[in-house]
């Protein structure tokens, strides 16, 4: 991350004037267009808007107090068949940033001619929450934005332990926290730097006293999370464990629709190749003493851990989707920080650095041994 | 229609018969008959002997069975044996499944139930899994003998002559104006070697009146797309890049060379401090061109120092031929005039061929000093050295000649990136196996021959020409087809998202992109069936046609039953 | 010219992948082999220099696919006798050894072993471990077909008569003890030859105490001995007192003086051997005794610096006349030069020859059976004055490998390869 940025004073709030950051630009044609969330006319969700018509952007929240669709997942539809020639700008949360980084990775999103913009992210509220007391809602966030509040009990459980609330590499960061009335725009990249000075904004102020205030907060953050993780690790230890866990899961796959990498056009797990005979399933059951309905609610479930945990950025999409309240992002945020660390790897911090799938490295093989091995011991001893 | 399907039980003499109960296997692999599925269970001695194969081979045909599974050894042992009796008896051999009962069951499990039932279990497994096997097709395709030769080195020469004949044409590129690279202008080869300059000379007149030898100079590659048999390349001119040339041929050999590093770049030599300290192709250039070697003042050298081995340490590989070639500059001084001091200093000889350590002798005999150094230092025309013995010592010498390391030709790395070799980590062409296969690259069809692998003489290198030209000569024969693997991996385009994952891990460059559809599609012809982007694609839409998940999951639901 | 027949002697590694691609192109090979088993000497390393791969891995597919090529005709215990004609038409004499054992009904189960009531020493397991008058060389040896010892099995020389305890052992009746020597003659248009080379009798020099001192091995006795399917099943004790040793001494060059050159691979495998002790017994001392390093290929220098200091100390000696290694009590001393000139000397409890590889027994032989020159050394030369060639004085012979001269596999492969373009010439 940078360290400088340039520093703006404002007096209607921080949302008034990133709009107006928007527009600026857009009046000098820096962008031609921007894709912002939009509450819906019903008032109970978000929306993601491409609008050119400047006019508009006054109608954006840029810092919505949800996530309905996560932002990777609409630029994808933006941008996945072929690159436009428009200069789009977008505003989205760092763990949408990340998600996007990722699939850029997988030739999914064109960030040719997109500049990623992003913003120190107080987190989101569930949407299970904001859908039937969304005007209560919207004023409790815009004091927890105004207010700086970072550590708010009301959000998302991922967002309460998400230690990258500000660390992700978009071109331009919107850097708040611990300030009043006031807000750093800091240029991470190229593009960034040139946005700033086609406005002739000069990046000369010093960050070390923000980038203080991040630290203690992500302090609290870090601490949480080892406890969050200290919870999940024995609820997935071991196949009884996972069985427990996921015992009431009704196989909607929503976690699946909902999550921004699981790209895949047809999921193996909804293909004919996963299905079996009535023969075949009578046979199990004989053996077993019966088998239970939907089918493969673990193998799913692992299947997935296992094509997503290395890219996943833990944006808590899929437990926000899940109906029956299986704490499943908590567990994805714990399988991908093992397999992540394995790997050398964070999912969408660089968009230089190639996913694990596509590299191969000598030592990676008893790296992995050595992680099984102790997993084996860590597991006797919960015995 | 119904699927018949053979099940045949190997004894294998004692070897399985005394470890199993065969009988309760054939009567309990029975449990598969179905409507659509009827099994035949038969046992047999021993498959593998000569009645037992004609009796497989007889009894697939009169039963007509549309599957057949073998259980017995190891695959290893005998799956091609089968696989040929199959096609012998008009049955796909990709609807024939071994399953090993021997080394992975008779051999392992002592107690005799359940070995039956170990057997039992990954002969069901084969039954299941040899139902979802599909028929797959050799694909025999036209192939080019032609050869394409990338530089007119001595290797280039060689593989160039020993390859061209009236059925097969050879193009020979060269990115000079001239042929016979660094060899030209060494004044000898190796006494050993018997022949002198007009061998050289010889070659590059052989190859320039072969008819069948087509020479393109200042001449370079530009793009190679193809497979083994079927290459498509365009080379264009070094001085004016519009002038293309494209041409079809069906193999390329890689002979681009090498060069003397530059011996101002170590640490322990202050080359051009001095005029005359001097490289040992300088030295040949001067012998070949005067005639005689002299100082710049034009002056004859009274005392001549020759230092091996100058760079070994950076490089950190032996250039194998230094040791050799300094006593033949050696005997150049010494030819000229007997009255040249002469003094070699080394760390240690390198003489790997038969016939060195004589030229060692005979240059010791012919008034040459060898001196066995721990360190030296070359500043100016001055000698500063550290004996065997730990004794410091510093002479200064009228002339000086050093032997910097061979490295790879200039342009080689920008080679790499056209043709798509990868370098080792010295620079050279990386070969696919140094010990079994040191001409081979991981693309079928393309060769690396001579100083472009790595440091060696001459003859080595001819000698790997040579190599190169057996392996073509074998493998593409004028007026016969190829056959590409058949066991392949596939795309399905409904499921492939274009994340491009595949293209990175395939090592035999058997992917492309289909830009217009926005999906990867593999190259028949390319692909060995490794599965490496089976296992990376994230969408799943890569497939094994001989290893489907749907074959694999139905023998491990079986076995796991 | 005859139909496209070759005649390759020699079944290591440059004659089996000479054959393969012969035989692919459809051309008939007979490989002709004078042991019972093929795969030559590479076979007899656990690890080869300079990537330490398992050898038999990289050996034993070749093997597999040689003997199930149907172009391939491999006869093992055969010895060309005679051979006439030129180039394009040799007419070939083989003389086929009686094996005893039927290639096509032996399974290889081994049950034919323990009843053989006789034992005799395996020289192709330097005589380290004894075998049975039917035996096969090492396991893991293809073909995995056992022969018969004529010499000493009791009911073939005539001392027990009526022993056919292997015959009675074996189900599959693939033992026929009345089995004769055959003559095979064939028509090829052309010959390689790829015999291999052997290595100097190091006992006819006193100075190194072979033969007198036990703990005393050549190389290819310790490769034997390091093998996990050798004479120990690879476990690293001395022959006579079953210890393992605390300190090595290798020396290199054993035989070099003498013969008159370097063999070029003996440094790469004596640093290997180092490598080998040091992987086995951690806490072992190992010294390299050593004159002039020769490491002529690109990864080879790497290989030897990198277990410099680290797992063998190498020591460089001025004078191998100076060389000597003695008696010590238990142990042994090693007596050399050092590079100052002092004398020094080293206590270990075994020391490893690296000696010379030299010309085969046979190579005079051949070479006057089909009139084709041998060098000084006794090597098989190549045509005179031809640089970078594998054909012999004789049109329509070539040489590959060791039976050329001393040299490392990856150079006898590429040998084989340039033979068969040689070959393919005359056929075209």
């Amino acid at each position: 991350m940078a360290n400088n940025g340039a520093k703006i004073s404002f007096k209607n709030g921080l949302q008034n004037q990133m709009r107006d950051f928007l527009k600026e630009c857009m009046k000098k044609g820096i962008f031609d267009a921007v894709v912002l969330p939009v509450r819906v006319p019903a008032n109970d969700s978000y929306a993601w808007i491409l609008m050119n018509d400047i006019s508009i952007v006054d109608q954006a929240n840029p810092i919505p107090p949800v996530m309905p669709v996560q932002g990777a997942k609409a630029l994808k539809s933006l941008t996945r068949k072929g690159d436009g020639i428009l200069k789009i700008a977008t505003i989205m949360k760092p763990c949408e940033i990340r998600a996007t980084i990722e699939l850029a990775k997988l030739s999914q999103v064109n960030l040719e001619n997109i500049t990623l913009i992003s913003y120190d992210c107080p987190g989101a509220i569930p949407m299970s929450i904001y859908n039937n007391l969304s005007d209560d809602m919207e004023i409790f966030y815009n004091d927890v934005v105004s207010e700086n509040n970072f550590v708010s009990e009301k959000m998302k459980e991922v967002c309460g332990f998400c230690v990258d609330f500000s660390d992700v590499p978009d071109d331009l960061h919107f850097g708040f926290t611990g300030l009043e009335n006031e807000v750093y725009i800091i240029p991470n990249t190229g593009k960034g730097n040139s946005v700033l000075e086609k406005l002739e904004m000069k990046s000369s102020e010093n960050l070390s006293q923000w980038k203080k205030n991040v630290a203690d907060i992500k302090k609290i953050k870090s601490k949480n999370r080892i406890d969050i993780y200290k919870q999940v690790q024995p609820t997935v230890d071991g196949l009884d464990n996972l069985q427990k866990t996921y015992e009431k899961c009704i196989g909607c796959h929503n976690c699946q629709s909902a999550c921004p990498i699981c790209y895949c056009r047809q999921c193996f797990f909804d293909s004919t190749a996963s299905e079996q005979s009535a023969n075949t399933l009578i046979d199990i059951a004989e053996k077993r003493g019966g088998i239970g309905f939907p089918r493969d609610k673990i193998m799913f479930q692992v299947g997935r851990m296992s094509h997503m945990s290395l890219s996943c950025v833990s944006c808590g999409q899929c437990m926000d989707a899940c109906p029956v309240n299986i704490p499943v992002a908590k567990i994805f945020s714990f399988v991908s920080s093992k397999t992540q660390n394995t790997f050398e790897y964070r999912a969408g911090f660089s968009g230089d650095e190639p996913i694990p799938l596509k590299v191969y490295k000598d030592d990676e093989l008893s790296k992995i041994h050595e992680i099984v091995k102790n997993a084996e011991s860590d597991g006797s001893e919960h015995e | 229609m119904k699927k018949k399907i053979g099940v045949y039980v190997c004894e294998c003499g004692p070897n399985i018969a005394s470890k199993m109960h065969i009988d309760k296997i054939l009567e309990s692999v029975k449990s598969h008959n179905s409507e659509d599925v009827e099994i035949v269970p038969i046992k047999h001695k021993l498959l593998c002997s000569v009645q037992g194969k004609k009796f497989l081979e007889e009894d697939i045909k009169k039963q007509e069975l549309t599957h057949l599974v073998v259980a017995a050894c190891s695959p290893r042992e005998h799956n091609t044996t089968f696989m040929n009796i199959c096609k012998k008896s008009d049955l796909n051999p990709y609807l024939y499944k071994m399953i090993n009962i021997r080394e992975q069951v008779a051999w392992v499990i002592p107690d005799k139930e359940k070995a039956t039932e170990k057997a039992i279990q990954y002969i069901n497994g084969g039954i299941s899994r040899v139902q979802y096997q599909g028929e797959l097709f050799e694909n025999k395709i036209d192939a080019i003998p032609d050869v394409l030769v990338i530089g007119g080195g001595i290797s280039g020469i060689e593989s160039a002559l020993s390859l061209a004949n009236e059925k097969r044409k050879v193009v020979l590129i060269e990115k000079t104006d001239k042929l016979g690279g660094n060899s030209v202008f060494y004044k000898k080869l190796l006494p050993r070697q018997g022949a002198e300059k007009d061998f050289i000379a010889k070659k590059i007149a052989e190859v320039t009146n072969n008819k069948n030898i087509k020479i393109h100079l200042e001449t370079e590659l530009e793009e190679i797309l193809g497979f083994l048999g079927n290459f498509e390349v365009t080379l264009r001119n070094v001085n004016n890049k519009d002038n293309k040339i494209e041409i079809k041929i069906g193999a390329t050999i890689v002979a681009t060379g090498f060069q003397l590093s530059n011996p101002t770049s170590f640490k322990n030599v202050k080359y051009k401090e001095s005029d005359e300290v001097y490289t040992s192709l300088e030295i040949e250039k001067m012998f070949s061109e005067k005639g005689k070697i002299l100082l710049s003042s034009g002056s004859e050298p009274k005392t001549v120092a020759l230092v091996h081995c100058v760079g070994k340490d950076e490089k950190k590989y032996c250039s194998q031929i230094c040791c050799n070639y300094m006593m033949k500059i050696a005997n150049y001084f010494k030819e000229q005039s007997k009255e040249i001091k002469v003094k070699e200093f080394y760390k240690d000889l390198c003489l790997p061929n038969k016939d060195d350590e004589k030229l060692f002798r005979d240059t010791e005999k012919n008034g040459v000093d060898f001196v066995r150094i721990k360190d030296i230092d070359i500043q100016g025309n001055e000698i500063k050295y550290t004996g065997i013995n730990g004794k410091n010592e510093k002479t200064k010498f009228d002339m000086i000649v050093v032997a910097p390391p061979i490295e790879p030709k200039a342009g080689t790395k920008n080679l790499s990136q056209i043709i798509d070799i990868p370098l080792d980590e010295f620079g050279f062409f990386q070969e696919v196996h140094q010990t079994t296969n040191p001409t081979g690259t991981a693309t079928d069809g393309v060769f690396i021959v001579g100083t472009a692998q790595g440091p060696k003489g001459i003859s080595n290198s001819m000698l790997m020409s040579q190599a190169v030209s057996g392996k073509i000569k074998t493998q593409l024969i004028p007026g016969e087809k190829i056959i590409p693997e058949v066991k392949t991996s596939e795309i399905l385009e409904a499921y492939c998202m274009g994340c491009k994952t595949c293209l990175e891990v395939c090592c035999f460059g058997a992917i492309y992109f289909d830009e217009i559809k926005g999906i990867s599609r593999v190259n028949e012809a390319l692909c060995r069936g490794c599965g490496n982007c089976i296992a990376s694609c994230p969408s799943e839409a890569i497939r094994h046609k001989h290893f489907t998940s749907e074959q694999l999951f139905q023998e491990v639901i079986e076995i796991l039953k | 010219m005859s139909e496209e027949k070759v005649l390759i002697m020699g079944s290591g590694l440059p004659g089996m992948r000479a054959s393969l691609l012969l035989a692919n192109a459809g051309k008939t090979v007979y490989l002709v082999e004078k042991l019972s088993n093929i795969g030559g000497d590479a076979i007899k390393n656990e690890e080869s220099f300079p990537k330490l791969e398992c050898s038999t891995c990289m050996v034993a597919p070749t093997q597999q696919e040689v003997l199930h090529h149907p172009k391939i005709k491999t006869m093992t215990l055969c010895k060309v006798e005679k051979i006439t004609g030129k180039v394009g038409k040799f007419n070939v004499s083989i003389k086929k050894k009686a094996r005893f054992v039927s290639e096509t009904d032996c399974i290889g189960c081994d049950a034919c072993f323990p009843p053989c009531p006789v034992s005799i020493s395996n020289e192709w397991e330097e005589n380290l471990i004894d075998k049975k008058a039917i035996f096969v060389p090492c396991p893991g040896s293809l073909p995995n077909v056992p022969m018969i010892n004529t010499e000493h099995c009791l009911h073939i020389n005539g001392k027990k008569k009526e022993c056919k305890a292997c015959v009675e052992a074996c189900m599959f009746d693939a033992i026929n003890l009345d089995d004769k020597d055959e003559m095979i003659d064939v028509e090829v248009g052309a010959i390689i030859i790829a015999i291999g080379s052997e290595t100097y009798d190091v006992s006819t020099l006193s100075q190194f105490g072979y033969g007198n001192n036990p703990s005393v091995y050549t190389a290819m006795e310790f490769e034997r001995l390091f093998s996990s399917n050798g004479p120990t099943k690879g476990e690293l004790t001395l022959r006579k007192t079953e210890k393992e040793p605390k300190s090595v001494a290798i020396i290199h060059c054993v035989g070099r003086e003498e013969q008159g050159y370097c063999s070029g691979i003996c440094c790469m495998y004596s640093v290997k051997h180092a490598h080998f002790i040091k992987h086995k017994l951690p806490k072992t001392k190992i010294y390299n005794i050593h004159t002039d390093i020769c490491v002529a290929d690109k990864t080879y220098f790497n290989f030897v610096e990198n277990f410099r200091d680290k797992e063998t100390k190498l020591i460089y000696h001025s004078s191998m006349k100076d060389l000597k290694v003695e008696k010590n009590g238990n142990g042994l001393s090693v007596n050399y030069l050092s590079g100052l000139g002092a004398k020094e000397k080293l206590d270990v409890d075994m020391v490893i020859l690296a000696s010379a590889m030299v010309p085969g027994e046979e190579n005079k032989e051949i070479s006057e059976m089909i009139g084709i020159d041998l060098d000084n050394h006794g090597f098989f030369m190549t045509k005179k004055d031809m640089v970078g060639s594998v054909e012999s004085s004789k049109e329509g012979i070539f040489i590959a490998g060791c039976a050329e001269g001393p040299k490392d596999i990856q150079t006898s492969v590429i040998q084989a390869e340039a033979t068969v373009s040689g070959v393919m010439k005359i056929f075209e």
